[in-house]
């Protein structure tokens, strides 16, 4: 059997990832599920759920409602929430169960923004896609409807693709806002860390877009198609790569990432991240590649780098090719070879709240690992 | 572009009709694509000759991701792209998510722009039994629904039934109730029995089709009536319905 995880974790789904995307913009989101998976996509995924209020509901879907096809529980039940807590907006998104049935959810977000009239968005996740795929959608679908043609602002830059699932809660985002200050850049929206639903709004208003993992690179292209705004793909870590970071937000045709063979360090990780630590690792002059088990955008990785899903082959391309160090989330030691080093870096999108104080702040500052 | 589907009661003549109205709109010049959502996969066969085809979810089960068009599409002389959805294994699984996942498929190998088609017609499964049976009805596949029916009870039933969830799904953006077709079984009170159905869902009879031996003829031939018999009253009563339905679509 591919693609089965035997020893290690899998990264939060689709259905996580509109959660995380929307958490912050003062929406109400449904995920149409059985009772008490709230905590699925809200507590273990979410690390915010115990600061700061957001209006994430399940449906309480039950066998019979199922069954029955009984759509208008979710329809009147939303309605009723919607009329109760005034949200800016509604997202229904779906789980397995759901998938099986075939709700079809544009549908019922038609009906639902007919009867509350306020904008309703459907997300047919199922849970057998990544949390990036559900972000990237929720900040897509979210872009499409609110994004609004303005004046560009010469100094501005917008950061797509936040979330805690990245970048934890470590002060990551809000130092990569600080770095982008302190060089004179204005930061315009941030999606969605520190933000609102009126970042939506502004979009339009930046000369370029900082996109700092895959969940903001399909609104990067809407942005860039729609009104012609560059994006450069890389996360400013380290005190040479961000360097290149700026140069490459002055001239957007610039390539950012230097490639490596990765003889020395691998890193296993979301791409956009790992990528741009492995180029700070080859400018300190390591040797450095990647390992992305999560869909990575082309213009991202090289030819010696690795997008390998399944637990089975990672363990095989590492055994294969023999790094010194691994770079990777704690709960990856399981795959990774005797005698091979385990720099440990988590990722809350794969090991959640076990390792917090493994998930580090690189952004811009001297980055120490002994290979 | 023009996409309807044609819903009714096993066994009452949907794959015939489509069969037939493929082969006609296809000598009118259009680009069709006729899809079978019928765990039979028997929808084309008329047009197929009953040379087979793998179905879309026998393509998926063996090659998995790497399905590819030709793996699922069959030219008939016509012209006529021919594609049958397929379902589980008789007893198993769930043939209703079965015909989500193939008409997913298709979008997802864009079968329409790669053929360049401009008529769709979904021949799909008797009663609207589950939610994927209504796939064929959602925003994006088919317009118009048009139900086939007898006069018999049990077909006028299943009819009502198919019309009734056209109506309840209106504030979805689904497709609208194209009108009844008429197959005759020659019983009591027929013609009677549907246009008080059609008046009870809003909508009109806009063919009528005669109980004729041509059309067994035809099957035994395994031919469409439009190379078998193409005189024939079948033949004309046939393609009256296809030119309506044209015109409902908006089809010119
Ligand atoms: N008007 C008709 N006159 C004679 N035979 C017909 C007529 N309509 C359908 N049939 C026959 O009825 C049978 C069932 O038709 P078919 O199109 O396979 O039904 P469905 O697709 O609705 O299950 C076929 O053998 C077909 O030839
Ligand atoms: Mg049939």
């Amino acid at each position: 059997m591919k693609n089965v995880s035997k020893r290690i974790s899998c990264y939060s789904a689709d259905t996580a990832g509109i959660c995380s995307a929307l958490y912050e913009l003062g929406g109400l989101t449904v995920v149409h599920d059985a009772s008490g998976c709230n905590s699925t996509y809200s507590t273990h995924d979410e690390p915010r759920w115990f600061d700061m209020p957001s209006r994430i509901f399940i449906s309480a879907l039950t066998e019979a409602d199922a069954v029955m096809g009984n759509d208008e529980k979710l329809i009147s039940d939303t309605v009723k929430a919607a009329k109760d807590l005034k949200p800016e907006f509604i997202a229904l998104c779906g789980s397995p169960m759901p998938m099986m049935t075939g709700v079809d959810f544009d549908a019922i977000a038609q009906e639902v923004e007919r009867r509350t009239n306020l904008p309703t968005f459907g997300f047919s996740t199922n849970g057998m896609a990544t949390y990036l795929e559900g972000a990237s959608e929720a900040f897509y679908t979210l872009s499409l409807y609110f994004s609004e043609k303005r004046e560009q602002r010469a100094d501005t830059v917008n950061i797509l693709g936040a979330t805690p699932l990245d970048f934890g809660l470590n002060g990551s985002v809000e130092a990569i806002k600080a770095f982008l200050t302190e060089n004179n850049f204005r930061v315009g929206a941030c999606l969605s860390m520190g933000a609102s639903l009126n970042d939506f709004r502004m979009l339009s208003e930046a000369r370029v877009n900082l996109v700092i993992s895959q969940s903001g690179v399909k609104t990067a292209k809407y942005l860039y198609d729609e009104y012609e705004i560059p994006y450069v793909c890389a996360v400013p870590v380290g005190k040479f790569f961000s360097k290149q970071v700026l140069k490459a937000l002055e001239d957007p045709s610039e390539q950012v990432f230097k490639n490596g063979s990765g003889s020395e360090v691998c890193i296993i990780g979301e791409g956009i991240y790992s990528k741009s630590l492995a180029s700070e690792l080859l400018y300190k002059g390591i040797d450095a590649n990647i390992i992305s088990p999560l869909e990575t955008d082309k213009g991202v990785l090289s030819q010696n780098d690795a997008q390998v899903y399944s637990e089975e082959d990672i363990r095989a391309y590492l055994k294969e090719k023999k790094p010194k160090t691994v770079i990777a989330d704690p709960l990856y030691s399981f795959v990774i070879p005797k005698g091979t080093k385990h720099y440990p870096l988590a990722h809350f999108a794969f090991s959640g709240r076990c390792y917090t104080s493994k998930i580090l702040n690189f952004i811009d500052r001297e980055i120490d690992i002994q290979i | 572009m023009i996409k309807f589907a044609l819903y009714g009661k096993g066994g009452i003549g949907k794959s015939t009709v489509a069969s037939n109205i493929s082969a006609i709109l296809s000598g009118k010049g259009f680009k069709v694509m006729q899809i079978g959502c019928d765990p039979k996969a028997d929808s084309t066969a008329l047009l197929r000759g009953h040379k087979k085809i793998p179905a879309v979810l026998d393509a998926i089960r063996e090659k998995g991701k790497n399905v590819s068009l030709s793996d699922i599409t069959y030219i008939s002389d016509s012209g006529v792209v021919c594609v049958e959805a397929g379902g589980p294994i008789p007893g198993l699984g769930c043939a209703g998510r079965g015909i989500i996942n193939a008409l997913e498929k298709l979008d997802e190998l864009k079968a329409f722009e790669e053929y360049g088609i401009d008529a769709v017609i979904y021949d799909v499964l008797g009663d609207v039994v589950c939610g994927g049976f209504s796939m064929p009805m959602r925003k994006g596949y088919a317009e118009k629904v048009f139900v086939v029916t007898s006069g018999e009870k049990m077909s006028c039933y299943a009819a009502a039934n198919i019309c009734m969830a056209v109506d309840n799904f209106k504030n979805r953006g689904y497709a609208g109730l194209g009108g009844i077709i008429l197959n005759r079984r020659n019983v009591a009170d027929e013609e009677k029995r549907c246009e008080e159905l059609a008046r009870d869902f809003g909508t009109s009879v806009i063919g009528r089709i005669d109980r004729l031996k041509e059309i067994e003829q035809a099957e035994i031939a395994e031919s469409v009536l439009k190379n078998y018999a193409p005189g024939s009253v079948a033949f004309k009563q046939i393609e009256t319905i296809a030119e309506n339905i044209v015109s409902i679509c908006g089809g010119e």
